[in-house]
């Protein structure tokens, strides 16, 4: 695990999602950017598959289980640059807080509804930062932080588009996963 | 254990099945026997214990117990492992390079760089990198799929371009960016010219290429140093010309990262490349076609190049024969495409390698093209001239027998063209009556119009017709020096109202988009090369609608071939609108040639 301290002279951004397939399960991604938005490392998770057994036991807590302490958490561990910022679009992964020290934020515009609403529970408790064209919804004792690191990212392109490419290379991945395994076969 | 209730008078005694409503309902006896006027006080109970029964002799009182096992719950464990599972991580080398370019003067819209329109979630970003599908690695994959989309990049200011490119434009650069073999084919007009120099410029920086040659037809260099000046200020590029000497050194020289040379001075120069083993990390072939005949010495040395990266830039990838498209991938990934392949399996191998739009799908706001089909009847003077030509000509041509070849067959249709064009004899023309008529029109309205003919004889002819008018020449006879000075003046002198130009000279690499009328005298053999044509007025910036009149005399020569050309823009389609269907093969073969006439093909049948 890489983390970074605010003095980092080279900031990153640490977009992290997790996607559910029905036949493919939970795969998670991580994508670590520069000022410019340049991809620095990706990282990516196994797909993960709970048991009925799991549904059963762990019910309405699964879903968040599986985002914030198996992968995550994974991700966090795995990730090799220090990050400034960790960006999700997934409101149960705000809870990966526990394992970094970077300010783990959600991004308003990719989990906002048509009508510009949001649901997502306490976040009357999240503080709204404007940050490369977007809004960055931080907790209050770090929005401050996040506050600090918006002058220096005003070169990010496109503050949500992120979120796409860990999508797209996902499925790229699950592909080549396919492929391989129908080529075992 | 059941209890019955005891009876004050006699009674006999019962089973112990009595049923239930012998317990509740009083018998007709007692109810009898019960006197209406006894108090209560009177009456005397005495139980004769001989004849009356007592419960207890009826039920024997007996004690039963039931055993009831004890309940020992087992437990059963359900194992529930952990959920796990494992990372894998990429780590992007190159990705400190610098990906964009320094910004350059003439900025679009400077003013708008620094806005950031609110995002539309909804609609996917433009310009986003994907790799080809031959390439394998998922690292390598993965590189250019997690890029930035180029339309993020511009419009955020980090890339800078003096015009706002279209968004299909930045697509074309996407599609070229990761390509190590790649066609762009868009139609004339689309700016292909602008995206190549785009992506290579977005190479260069990257650091992904270093050594750039691009190859163009002679006409063409002066058209790629201006665009590169315009799209790539930054990058130093240079002509290869001069004498032999110069020529050595310019290739040999690594302080120019690009390099442009034409097709015929490779012809002489591939010795040098050969000598000094001069390796190109990417060229591009401008109007690709060039090398469509994977024998001729052009592709021969072409192909002999030694490179990482081949691109071709055409808008007319197919003029003839499917066999085009295997010419020039001959070049760009040898052996992929065979020579007499299903056009279908073509079109399927090729799709991964090509990419083309029309104009009609990537421009909303283009003016429209309108056709309109002259059909002239010969002058008197011309049909009499026409008629004992070909029959002379059929005849000629049938007392060759097998000595008659095609080359014997295109003779006599060039003749009979010429005829339509004009009376060899009197000078009188059909067409040129109605060309007169239609520029003096063009004139009146300050407009401009290009006259498209096949022989710099009949543009001569024309010229004389069209003085008022200030016609300007653009073809062989030309001298390639004077042409740009031709051009400049056709666009800059209000009296200049026509440019009269052969097929072959004024076909490509031309933008004459403040034309808004296109006269095509005559008709090529082949449709690309007419649109290529038509495509020098109707291109990105065109004034307006831009107007074709295609001149066709009836019932000659020139409508026959024109039934031709319609089944080769059927085959056109066919090869390049993903369809999965086979379809019939629709070029001008041998046959089909020799049918013009309806002559039979030497040791072939008779062809309708």
């Amino acid at each position: 695990m890489a983390d970074s301290s605010p003095e980092n002279k080279n900031p990153t951004l640490g977009y992290l999602t997790v996607v559910n397939d029905e036949f493919t399960g939970w795969t998670g991604g991580m994508l670590v950017l520069d000022r410019g938005g340049r991809p620095i490392e990706f990282q990516c998770t196994l797909p993960v598959r709970p048991t009925k057994a799991h549904e059963i036991l762990f019910g309405p807590t699964l879903r968040s289980h599986l985002i914030s302490e198996v992968i995550g958490k994974l991700l966090i561990q795995k990730c090799r640059t220090p990050l400034s910022i960790v960006c999700t679009d997934l409101a149960d992964a705000m809870e990966i807080e526990a394992f970094t020290q970077a300010p783990v934020i959600l991004v308003r515009e990719a989990i906002e509804n048509e009508d510009g609403s949001i649901d997502v529970k306490g976040a009357d408790e999240l503080e709204a930062v404007p940050f490369a064209g977007a809004t960055f919804l931080a907790p209050i004792d770090v929005a401050s932080k996040v506050e600090s690191f918006a002058g220096r990212f005003g070169d990010l392109p496109d503050a949500v588009e992120p979120f796409e490419r860990i999508r797209e290379a996902i499925k790229e991945a699950h592909s080549q996963l396919a492929r391989q395994q129908s080529g075992a076969a | 254990m059941v209890w019955f209730p005891q009876r004050s008078q006699p009674a006999t005694p019962r089973s112990t099945t009595a049923q239930p409503s012998d317990l509740v309902s009083p018998t007709p006896a007692t109810r009898s026997s019960a006197p209406t006027t006894t108090s209560g006080s009177d009456l005397v109970a005495s139980i004769d214990a001989a004849s009356s029964w007592h419960l207890d002799d009826v039920f024997a009182t007996e004690l039963c117990s039931l055993e009831i096992p004890a309940i020992e719950p087992i437990a059963i464990p359900i194992r529930v492992p952990p959920l796990r599972t494992k990372v894998k991580g990429f780590l992007f080398p190159n990705a400190n390079r610098p990906f964009v370019p320094p910004a350059v003067g003439n900025l679009a819209d400077p003013s708008e760089e620094k806005k950031r329109p609110k995002r539309d979630n909804k609609q996917a970003s433009r310009g986003r990198i994907k790799p080809p599908s031959d390439m394998v690695k998922l690292q390598d994959r993965l590189f250019y799929m997690l890029q930035p989309p180029l339309e993020s990049l511009v419009g955020s200011g980090q890339l800078n371009f003096p015009f706002n490119p279209f968004p299909y434009q930045l697509d074309g650069m996407a599609f070229l960016f990761p390509r190590y073999a790649g066609i762009l084919a868009d139609e004339m007009g689309l700016g292909k010219t602008m995206q190549a120099i785009s992506t290579i410029r977005l190479l260069l920086c990257s650091g992904e290429v270093s050594n750039v040659l691009l190859v163009c037809p002679k006409p063409l260099v002066t058209n790629w140093l201006r665009e590169f000046s315009v799209w790539a200020p930054e990058i130093p590029i240079a002509a290869i010309e001069g004498n032999s000497a110069k020529r050595e050194f310019q290739w040999r020289s690594p302080q120019i990262p690009v390099k442009v040379a034409n097709y015929e001075l490779l012809m002489r120069d591939h010795t040098i490349l050969e000598e000094h083993d001069l390796h190109f990390d990417l060229v591009a072939l401008d109007e690709a076609q060039r090398i469509k005949n994977r024998t001729s010495t052009t592709a021969e040395v072409i192909r002999s190049i030694k490179r990482t990266r081949s691109w071709a830039l055409t808008g007319t990838p197919v003029e003839n024969c499917p066999d085009d498209l295997v010419g020039i991938f001959e070049f760009l990934s040898p052996g992929y495409l065979k020579p007499g392949m299903p056009m279908h399996q073509i079109a399927k191998h090729a799709s991964d390698f090509i990419l083309r739009r029309t104009k009609d799908m990537v421009l909303d706001d283009m003016p429209p093209k309108l056709y309109r089909d002259a059909e002239l009847d010969l002058t008197p003077e011309q049909w009499s001239t026409y008629e004992a030509a070909e029959s002379e000509g059929v005849v000629h041509l049938e007392n060759l027998e097998q000595s008659l070849t095609i080359q014997h067959v295109f003779e006599l249709v060039l003749r009979l063209k010429q005829i339509c064009n004009f009376d060899p004899v009197t000078g009188s023309s059909c067409k040129l009556e109605r060309l007169v008529a239609d520029i003096e029109e063009v004139a009146a309205s300050g407009k401009k119009a290009i006259v498209f003919s096949q022989w710099v004889k009949s543009l001569d002819k024309i010229k004389a017709a069209l003085q008022p008018y200030g016609p300007l020449e653009y073809h062989g006879k030309i001298p390639h020096k004077k042409r740009n000075g031709v051009i400049d003046q056709f666009k800059n002198d209000p009296n200049s109202h026509v440019i009269l130009m052969s097929y072959g000279a004024g076909s490509v690499g031309l933008n004459l988009q403040f034309c808004e009328y296109v006269f095509l005298f005559d008709r090529w053999w082949n449709p690309a090369i007419e649109d290529q044509a038509i495509n020098r007025a109707h291109r990105l910036g065109a004034a307006g609608a831009v107007t074709v009149t295609k001149m066709m005399a009836v019932n000659t020569i020139e409508q026959r071939i024109n039934d031709v050309l319609d089944q080769k823009r059927e085959m056109f389609d066919t090869l390049f609108s993903n369809h999965e269907q086979p379809t019939r093969n629709v070029g001008l073969n041998r046959d089909e040639i020799f049918g013009l006439f309806d002559l039979r093909a030497p040791c072939g049948k008779k062809v309708a």
